[in-house]
């Protein structure tokens, strides 16, 4: 039982928190839209950090992708091209449990396959039970990790999506595709095994599968976190002779790039693109995918509702294809104030609910007992279960 | 739905009694089946099954839709695709309530209450046109709604007996049908007033 009445202090003290750091943010967006107004053009920004974009250094920052100042502001008129098709795609799971009666996980993918042209959308969805030794079990012996999963899962989710992005190409071949995941494109985890290079591997091969199959993979991060931008800005007011000396001495510690947007974004307004030197993404630059983003305001005048979009920087380059992704944002998240229409359904088809997990571990528990097989729950889960449902 | 030999899945026991039960459900707005529907769940780990009728059907709260539902505009073309994915894909999340009539075991079909509820989690038929056809071969099928104090019974049985008898050839409806009514006389003959209205309700 959580004793809330201990906690009026600490409640009070966040609370107090909260508006000093309000007032603080606003004092630090004023400072970064100067910084922002103040910025050198993108190719002085790039030669000037050359010292720390090779993939060696641990800059933060972002840098300019393309020749647009800092201070584009993209905006894009009408409706989504006649037509065009965007694929959404969402996993969730079931991690595996070591207290449950029987160790296993699942990855559920879920998809929406949507056309401009008054088509009823298509739902597609596709599930996997991993139950093998080899599938939970790591190599000392121990129950696979919770993010290790979330690796499966993200190399399962860009897979499924090539596949939907096959099919929709061979229904429609002459229509713009967008391939739309919840989340970065940029691959999101530390390389630490050889595993772990067999998943990114798999999930550069699914992004040059969508390629191939005619189509854009996009990830849609809504409120990012991240200040990649800010650290630009913050170098780009350092003089060259203080690069790389002074790039950790950026005052504005609290301000994410998402803040520094709601301010800079009209509604409907896309940034200019940028880029990260990280050696992840010069990982992906190595198989043809490096990633670039943008932000877009995908919100309404005074209710700003900031978005990350990642693509490859081949397609980023093509302003026809950017130009329909952008209107076609806009048009899906206007629906769901603020969230993109195609990604809320995948993740409804993805969806692995509670009753859910109920029913599979009563259904293998009932095919373990028809073999004569009793399997229970651990001492610890049982005890669990019974005071969860206080 | 009782009308198609398809057998359709509707969802899983959220909660349960000897008298009925309510199942949770998310299924496409074609599938939901109609009040009255014949429908049933094993019981007694599996050695049987409990008939029932459906007699309720809630919809469920949907946030996702009270957001689209201040957007969306019917007639407007820039949210046909969405209009359709509602209503002709996305399942729809209901609570369906069955009242128990009768179960079948080994020895064949029993009327009255069953002897256990079905399990939470078990998951619930449509009645196959042949099952409905033998469930409702005697009218004592209609006993345990009369003190089912729950179920709308007065509305109930009518419908039932009009989605039996239209799985009867046409010459033997009316001989149904008069079956049924001597049945209902017999039970309800204290009380006319509720006889009445039921029998009106058949014609």
């Amino acid at each position: 039982m959580l004793h809330i009445e201990r906690l009026k202090t600490d409640i009070e003290a966040l609370s107090r928190l909260a508006v000093e750091r309000q007032t603080l943010r606003e004092d630090d967006v004023a400072r970064a839209l100067r910084w922002l107004a103040e910025a050198p053009d993108p190719a002085t920004l790039r030669e000037r950090l050359a010292p720390v974009t090779s993939g060696d250094h641990d800059w933060p920052g972002a840098l300019p992708a393309a020749d647009a100042p800092l201070t584009a502001r993209f905006t894009v008129d009408g409706d989504p091209p006649h037509g065009t098709v965007v694929i959404g795609v969402d996993g969730s799971q079931v991690y595996p449990d070591p207290h449950a009666a029987v160790l296993y996980y699942l990855i559920q993918i879920g998809g929406l396959a949507f056309s401009y042209d008054g088509s009823r959308p298509r739902p597609y969805s596709c599930e996997a039970l991993h139950f093998k030794d080899e599938e939970v079990y790591d190599a000392q012996g121990y129950p696979i990790s919770n993010e290790r999963v979330g690796m499966e899962r993200l190399v399962q989710e860009m897979a499924y999506l090539a596949a939907l992005t096959a099919i929709e190409h061979r229904l429609a071949p002459a229509a713009p595709l967008l391939a739309l995941t919840d989340g970065p494109l940029l691959w999101p985890y530390v390389e630490r095994s050889r595993s772990d290079s067999q998943a990114i591997e798999a999930y550069l091969d699914a992004l040059t599968e969508i390629r191939q199959a005619g189509g854009l993979p996009v990830g849609y991060v809504a409120r990012p976190g991240g200040r990649a931008l800010v650290e630009l800005l913050w170098a780009a007011q350092l003089a060259p002779e203080d690069v790389p000396g002074r790039l950790a001495e950026n005052p504005l510690r609290r301000l994410t790039d998402a803040a520094l947007m709601a301010h800079f974004l009209a509604p409907g307004e896309r940034s200019a693109w940028f880029t990260r030197p990280s050696a992840t993404n010069h990982r992906h630059a190595g198989r043809g995918h490096a990633v670039w983003f943008c932000y877009v305001n995908v919100g309404a005048a005074r209710a700003p509702v900031i978005a990350r979009v990642e693509a490859p920087e081949w397609g980023a380059q093509n302003a026809d294809v950017i130009t329909t992704l952008h209107a076609v944002l806009l048009h899906q998240s206007q629906v769901l104030n603020g969230y993109p229409y195609v990604l809320a359904r995948a993740h409804e088809e993805a969806l692995v609910t509670t009753a859910d997990k109920a029913a599979l571990d009563s259904e293998i528990q009932r095919h373990l007992f028809a073999q004569g097989i009793l399997v229970r729950p651990s001492e610890k889960a049982q005890q669990k279960a019974i005071l969860g449902k206080r | 739905m009782a009308d198609t030999d398809s057998v359709i899945t509707i969802g899983n026991v959220l909660r349960a009694d000897i008298r009925g039960f309510v199942v949770a459900s998310r299924i496409p707005e074609p599938d939901v089946p109609t009040f009255g529907t014949f429908v049933r769940a094993a019981i007694q780990q599996q050695r049987a099954d409990l008939i029932g009728l459906v007699y309720n059907i809630t919809l469920q709260d949907d946030p996702f839709l009270k957001n689209l539902a201040v957007t969306v505009i019917e007639d407007d073309p820039r949210y046909a695709e969405i209009i359709r994915d509602q209503q002709e894909n996305r399942a729809v999340p209901v609570e369906i309530a069955v009242a128990a009539i009768g179960y079948r075991d080994e020895d064949g079909y029993h009327y009255g209450l069953p002897p256990q509820p079905p399990m939470i989690l078990h998951r619930i038929t449509v009645c196959s046109k042949d099952e409905v056809r033998h469930i409702t071969a005697a009218p004592d099928f209609m006993r345990a709604l009369f003190d089912n104090r729950d179920v709308p019974a007065d509305e109930l049985i009518p419908t039932a007996l009009q989605r039996a008898a239209r799985l009867r050839p046409e010459a033997l409806r009316a001989e149904f049908f008069l079956d049924a009514g001597r049945y209902l006389a017999q039970y309800l003959g204290r009380d006319p007033v509720r006889l009445e209205r039921i029998l009106r309700r058949l014609m």
